[in-house]
């Protein structure tokens, strides 16, 4: 990943949407930690693999038990495992590799959010925070579950500590969701509550460790934090983004709190806890939209942690606002006239994932300018004309002078051709447990059929290939996105070789070609097979053949033209 | 076992200012059943395997242990150029002069995919690492990327002015290379299909080879005027040259053979098999034994074992195993 040649601009920001992706209805999204794959949540309760690299489906996880709504999906450290939470109050854990359902826990609550705990590599653990009361810690082996404490009371530490398992007479406020997050490797919890407080607690023993008074007071409605654990961003009902810093060492951050937590013999009660609170985070930045005021949803930071994302809760829109960490605002995208209901950050790449309600994936990406230069490495791009001053023998004939340029090179320098350097941007990585990248990719077997020796492309579809990025909606500029079955498909769609095989390829028609048909009576048909997209063409089956697979998109059965 | 000639005179014939390799290469078996010019040799990620592609529009597998023909692969309508293993040996592709690259189910020995879109002969194919992509380099001057699972073209790369003759991933599949009769190597971000470098050198010999080096740090090419040069593509300058061999006419592959000393392989128009050091660039070994241009050679990934492949009036494969190991065959 880190070759030194590739942009080194890598950790800048999306500016257009690439692209697409559709199968069934998307509800939630969540990248494994290399950014391969992209986990999807449904709304029939399957979750959906993505190869991201192909942008095709790797695998489907279904099971005849989860058919409610996905509120949410999280990746096992290694990838190995998914964590599904449902409308219908459950839990899946699901194993990646072989697809099939490992644990089901039924809660007492929907969850909103899940996340497992990331440090270990068989995650039995998770975080639940539910629509409407205390964020609860489920064992998912034995489906107990605890509830974390969200107040603290001035009775002092720990009392309000561990009640009954599986009771949920806490008595906390009522009916409003609290936020809550493992650290980086899931030794502490960090809940985020309704009076504005965010707790730290301890994931073993759930003691509250520390409090940290957010100013304003207001619900704290989100807590994320950064890749590297380095910062905190919380997303408060008053419509303010602020991003802590984390003061406590990466690994062993219980360990710490506690030796500062015993340490301070000054405070007792509440406020010790805020003074050891004051030790743990410290507030970096806020963000806000002055003018217009808007709630936040679904808030998060870059791979690098370099730039903070948070999308417009308000009805029906599709804005994103991305802020450097130094506070500047740099950029509001704009999408499509679709609300967004999950917004994700590629973990390396400067790629922003969001999902709208129609159930659609949208991928921004950065709008690239062909680097000229990369083409021919004596070409030099110019800002502006430069005044070019003849050298004074520019013109003159020289004798052939030798060219040194051999001499130069030391050819007897030892050179390692076996040596592999890591990979410093994951340099956390766990070498001892195998990670999952990659699900392997098995073709699926071509329909026998009669090949169509046409040869219609030339040379034409060649050149129209030359925008060296024919994924890109060309249409979609300043970052609106024009959905599909509108002109910008046929521009993509010109350019793909598909049309190689078709008759018609030189037209901008979308009629069966003879292959499309044949392909068309693929038996086993698996929602997983590529189908296009039949923009204008009066068919509404699924069909292979017509140029728009580039989009990546795979159709719905029942999807039709009037998709619009 | 078929008479080798002794890597002896190869010494001698250059005088014994050659060095010579510690354990000699020779000859332990000549593989025949192709009805036409070998085109490709490959071993198999895990060295089980050898397979090879021929003019007479075939791919043969066969076993390494035993060297015995495992299946043959027909399907093509026209000869094979290239053929690649997938990363866990299940799958090969190959690219062929009937314009498609197909897929190949190893365990069923029968195709699997086609793929269509290039619209000239597809001259060389690969695998990526991760092995749900590959891609393709054509007469049609592009090169295309293809996903394994659907069979779709990904990408269409405006890689080069000339025929496309070889594309290699690097180590991690973030880069793609393709070399070209138009002089260039281009070096392409797989992910976002972007040209990140271009490799040039003064002269601009059509290039007919290029390959990473295992590390992705280096690239080795071949060109049309008989020299294969070892280079740093970041710094776009050329650290090592190799000559001695004759190759002005053919796309001849090369290979790194590190399970025993580091070494370069590559075919030759004088029907040999040359082998330099990595380091000092020096012929250390001719394998002589085939009666036509030695258009492919493969090193085995954990065994000192290279295969070789000769055009028309050949139509073997040959393999070469280090002096030691023959003998304990023996």
């Amino acid at each position: 990943m880190n070759v030194p040649i590739i942009d080194p601009l890598q950790g800048d920001f999306p500016e257009v949407i690439e692209e697409y992706l559709q199968h069934g209805n998307m509800k939630c999204i969540a990248f494994n930690r290399r950014g391969t794959l992209l986990a999807a949540g449904c709304a029939d309760g399957s979750c959906v693999i993505w190869d991201f690299e192909t942008r095709g489906v790797a695998k489907e996880l279904r099971d005849k038990d989860c058919i409610a709504p996905i509120t949410s999906v999280c990746w096992s450290k290694y990838g190995r495992h998914i964590l599904a939470s449902a409308t219908d109050k459950s839990l899946t854990l699901w194993n990646v590799v072989n697809g099939e359902k490992m644990a089901r826990v039924t809660l007492q609550q929907t969850t909103l959010h899940a996340r497992l705990h990331p440090g270990s590599s068989t995650p039995s653990f998770c975080l639940a925070c539910p629509l409407s009361s205390a964020p609860i810690l489920v064992d998912l082996n034995t489906g107990s579950s605890t509830v974390l404490p969200v107040s603290v009371s001035d009775a002092g530490n720990g009392t309000t500590a561990p009640h009954p398992r599986n009771k949920f007479s806490d008595g906390s406020p009522p009916f409003t969701p609290t936020a809550a997050t493992f650290n980086k490797y899931g030794d502490l919890i960090y809940v985020g509550n309704s009076r504005g407080e965010i707790l730290i607690v301890d994931s073993k023993n759930i003691w509250v460790h520390a409090i940290i008074p957010i100013s304003g007071g207001s619900v704290v409605k989100d807590i994320v934090f950064s890749r590297n654990g380095q910062y905190l961003l919380t997303n408060s009902n008053d419509r303010v983004l602020r991003v802590y810093e984390n003061l406590l060492p990466q690994k062993f951050a219980a360990k710490e709190l506690e030796a500062i937590s015993s340490n301070d013999n000054e405070f007792q009660g509440i406020e010790k806890l805020k003074v050891v609170g004051s030790k743990c985070l410290l507030l970096f930045r806020e963000f806000q939209d002055a003018v217009t005021k808007i709630q936040w949803k679904a808030p998060c930071f870059s791979g690098d942690g370099e730039w903070v994302i948070g999308a417009s809760a308000s009805k029906g829109e599709h804005k994103l606002y991305i802020w450097d960490r130094a506070g500047y605002l740099v950029k509001i995208l704009e999408g499509p006239k679709e609300a967004l209901i999950d917004l994700a950050w590629h973990p390396v790449r400067p790629l922003v994932v969001s999902v709208s309600v129609a159930g659609l994936v949208y991928i921004w990406a950065k709008d690239h300018t062909e680097n000229w230069s990369a083409f021919a490495p004596d070409f030099k791009e110019l800002e502006e004309n430069e005044e070019y001053i003849e050298r004074e023998d520019e013109f003159d004939l020289m004798p052939e002078s030798e060219k040194a340029k051999d001499l130069d090179i030391n050819q007897d320098e030892e050179i390692d051709i076996v040596t592999i350097e890591k990979d410093s941007a994951f340099s956390d990585s766990d070498a001892s447990q195998e990670e999952l990248c990659f699900l392997p990719a098995i073709p699926l077997p071509d329909v026998p059929e009669q090949q169509d020796k046409c040869l219609g492309s030339s040379s034409k579809l060649e050149d129209s290939n030359h925008s060296g990025s024919p994924f890109s909606i060309e249409a979609a500029q300043n970052g609106q996105a024009i959905l599909p079955a509108s002109s910008p498909l046929e521009v993509v769609g010109n350019s793909t070789a598909e049309e190689a095989v078709e008759t018609s390829s030189l037209k901008r028609k979308r009629k069966p070609s003879a292959k499309g048909m044949e392909l068309q009576a693929e038996k086993g048909r698996k929602p997983s097979t590529k189908i296009k997209l039949s923009g204008k063409s009066s068919k509404s089956k699924n069909k292979h053949g017509d140029g728009l697979d580039t989009n990546g998109s795979v159709l719905e059965d029942d999807v039709t033209d009037d998709y619009l | 076992m078929a008479a080798a000639d002794p890597p002896s005179t190869a010494a001698a014939a250059d005088g014994g200012v050659t060095p010579s390799i510690p354990q000699p290469y020779v000859l332990r078996e000549t593989l025949t059943g192709h009805k036409r010019a070998v085109s490709s040799v490959k071993f198999s990620p895990d060295g089980s395997l050898l397979a090879s592609a021929s003019a007479d529009k075939t791919l043969r597998i066969w076993s390494t242990s035993d060297l015995s023909l495992r299946a043959e692969l027909s399907g093509h309508d026209e000869g094979v150029s290239d053929v690649s293993f997938s990363a866990d040996g299940l799958y090969l592709c190959s690219a062929s002069d009937d314009r498609t690259v197909r897929i190949w189910d190893l365990a069923a020995a029968a195709p699997v995919k086609t793929l269509t879109g290039h619209t000239n002969y597809a001259f060389c194919c690969s695998f990526n690492p991760q092995s749900n992509m590959i891609a393709s380099g054509s007469f049609d001057e592009s090169v295309r990327i293809w996903e394994v699972k659907s069979g779709k073209c990904l990408r269409v790369l405006p890689a080069h002015s000339e025929p496309v003759t070889a594309v290699d991933f690097n180590r991690d599949g973030s880069l793609i290379i393709s070399s070209s009769y138009d002089g260039l190597c281009r070096i392409w971000d797989s992910a976002t299909g972007h040209c990140m470098k271009t490799l040039i050198d003064d002269e601009s010999p059509p290039v007919s080879f290029v390959k990473f080096s295992p590390n992705g740090k280096f690239v080795l090419t071949a060109t049309l005027d008989s020299t294969l040069k070892l280079w740093n593509y970041s710094a776009g300058k050329f650290l090592k040259t190799y000559t001695g061999h004759v190759n002005s006419k053919f796309c001849i592959p090369a290979a790194f053979s590190v399970t025993n000393g580091k070494y370069v392989v590559s075919g030759s128009e004088d029907n040999c098999v040359y082998l330099w050091e990595l380091q000092t660039r020096k012929i250390i070994q001719k394998l002589k034994g085939h009666t036509d241009t030695v258009i492919a050679v493969s090193c085995h990934p954990s065994e000192n074992m290279i295969a070789s492949g000769a055009l028309g009036n050949d139509k073997t494969v040959k393999i070469w195993v280090q002096k030691d190991e023959d003998q304990r065959e023996a």
